[in-house]
């Protein structure tokens, strides 16, 4: 069953586009991740999501109640982290969890003293004296600590170190793994792909992209170097079909894997080489080509295809 | 509701009690000034034809005869600093919801708890027909502080001031109703305090003009000072009822447009 889902979801600023027919199915469970760079349209999707925004046309529901009409009821399942955080100066870390807990009618405070030992936040200092990086830690222990069935989380590990962004990857991944599901709005490409298990990518306001990310790694393609024994071998080697070579020297071959890992190794395993090396998928080349490639379509009018598709 | 109500007592008790204490102030170096003032002018000046049109402006009435008594008590409640600080209150409060929420960038973590906007508006408008009854409450003292140091005949009945407070608390739902429609469908709340500030303002120079001006007296309808008659309450000891009517329900009506029109309409921050 579907979380989340919008149909034609369309909202406009004035003549300024925001998201224009965004077509989106996000099924429970999943860590979804929604890439995209900046304007390109993922924070006007939250703020429809989460009915702050009222939609210009189409719709958007969440656990199959319309986030417009019936928005602060879908709100008792679903926490947000906005992009911009921007909390009250007289804010502790205790009181914030006090007062959000008593307006969500639960005991936060517990859930999020762990969160603050997890995440090494003092609660006890006001937000006012806070830096960034602590704002953002109260941020996310705010959305966290109420665990509910969606966590929509804008953009996230803004402000954070690499350790506290690895402290909230690993989190992130409990929390789907006891079932809750993670909507993941990041510009950034190797976050996505590290936490994510479903992948879309807006540009423009338009959905170019939305396919599991084990899908989007088989597409992309993967480096590979051959070296041969010698430079005899490495030119009387007929070329197989699922190698695409850019560049030889006398005796290796540079170029890119079409095809699956597997052909490669049963290739190999009949060559004469000393060397073999096939990095991972290269998804960075793939939405790259999606971002800039002026001709890519939205993602629901034509399926994208990469240069390594399978057939 | 409980939290809802916590987060608007934490965040403007400091104002309500700091222009409380203002008012009481106010209240308490006016009795103690007025007298002497009075003694000081004399009578006579004050009944010169434009002295006496210019008080009468301010205080709302036609002054006749002996008047000083309930012009020392009606000033203190007609007084500009006061109505000043009153009208300050309302403004600052209520552009709290929504373009205070907005303009400070909270309003996204706000909206996303799950509280209708309906309710916020509700939570924020107790807490703020409670504070207006406060800054009253805390003003009236510094007033009644000063009732002592009044001649005998120069103290107006308890019941004659606690209807002029009630008459004073109207208006003050009134603007305060008024300042919440400026507040609903803007973004900035300097732009809604500006736009509040000069409504009031110029709901004060139209009673004020109508005294002098023949076009303004047949606007004079329009402006809430019109139904807030401290001086013909002290004279008289009537409740003027079709004042707090059209004060209550202009407040009523502009405060329940205010709550629709922010709960209908699209709210982020910008």
């Amino acid at each position: 069953m579907s979380l989340i889902n919008t149909t034609q979801l369309t909202r406009y600023y004035g003549s300024r586009v925001g998201v224009r027919q965004l077509d989106l199915n996000i099924e429970a469970g999943t860590i979804f991740g929604f890439l995209g760079p900046n304007g390109a349209g993922k924070s006007t999707t939250i703020r429809l999501l989460l009915g702050f925004l009222r939609p210009t046309a189409g719709s958007a529901r969440i656990m199959d109640r319309d986030c417009w009409k019936q928005s602060h009821q879908i709100k008792r399942d679903v926490s947000y982290l906005p992009g911009d955080l921007r909390l009250y100066p007289w804010f502790t870390g205790m009181n914030a969890l006090r007062i959000w807990g008593r307006i969500r009618k639960m005991d936060l405070e517990t859930t999020g003293c762990e969160l603050g030992e997890r995440f090494n936040l003092d609660m006890s200092v006001p937000v006012s004296d806070m830096s960034r990086g602590m704002r953002q830690k109260l941020g996310l222990i705010l959305a966290l600590a109420p665990k509910p069935r969606l966590m929509i989380l804008d953009e996230p590990t803004s402000g954070l170190d690499p350790i506290m962004q690895e402290a909230l990857a690993d989190h992130i991944r409990e929390l789907a793994a006891q079932g809750h599901t993670i909507f993941f709005s990041s510009h950034s490409l190797h976050e996505v792909e590290s936490l994510c298990d479903h992948v879309a990518l807006v540009r423009d306001g338009q959905l170019i992209l939305n396919e599991t990310l084990s899908s989007l790694q088989r597409k992309a393609t993967r480096e590979v170097m051959v070296e041969f024994k010698t430079e005899e071998k490495a030119t009387q080697c007929t070329l197989p079909q699922f190698l695409k070579i850019t560049r030889r020297t006398d005796t290796r071959w540079y170029g890119h894997l079409i095809g699956k890992p597997s052909d490669l190794m049963l290739w190999a395993a009949q060559q004469d080489i000393v060397d073999i090396t096939i990095t991972p998928p290269d998804l960075e080349t793939l939405f790259h080509q999606h971002y800039h490639h002026p001709d890519s379509h939205p993602a629901d009018s034509s399926p994208v295809q990469s240069e390594g598709s399978e057939s | 509701m409980r939290g809802l109500l916590g987060k608007t007592v934490r965040e403007t008790w400091a104002v309500t009690l700091f222009l409380g204490i203002l008012l009481l102030l106010v209240e308490r170096l006016m009795s103690l000034v007025l007298p002497q003032l009075m003694e000081d002018v004399g009578l006579q000046f004050i009944q010169l034809p434009l002295m006496k049109k210019f008080v009468s402006a301010l205080m709302g009435i036609d002054l006749e005869g002996d008047f000083i008594d309930i012009m020392i008590a009606s000033l203190q409640w007609v007084h500009p600093v006061v109505l000043s600080l009153v009208w300050a209150h309302a403004i600052i409060f209520c552009t709290r919801w929504p373009t205070g929420e907005i303009d400070r960038g909270t309003i996204d973590v706000f909206l996303g708890l799950p509280i209708s906007r309906r309710k916020i508006f509700l939570g924020e408008s107790i807490i703020w027909l409670i504070s207006g009854a406060v800054i009253l409450l805390i003003g009236s003292i510094g007033y009644f502080l000063g009732v002592g140091d009044l001649a005998p005949e120069q103290r107006p009945e308890i019941s004659r001031i606690f209807i002029v407070l009630i008459n004073l608390y109207c208006m003050y739902l009134a603007v305060g109703g008024m300042v919440y429609f400026c507040s609903s469908w803007s973004n900035r709340r300097g732009r809604a305090t500006l736009w509040s500030f000069t409504l009031v303002l110029g709901s004060f120079l139209l009673n004020f003009l109508a005294q002098f001006w023949t076009p303004a007296e047949r606007l004079e309808f329009l402006s809430v000072m019109h139904y807030y008659q401290a001086a013909t309450i002290l004279r008289d000891g009537v409740i003027p009822w079709g004042d707090l009517a059209v004060l209550l329900t202009f407040g009523f009506i502009t405060w329940g447009v205010a709550g629709e029109i922010s709960a209908r309409r699209s709210l982020c921050t910008t």
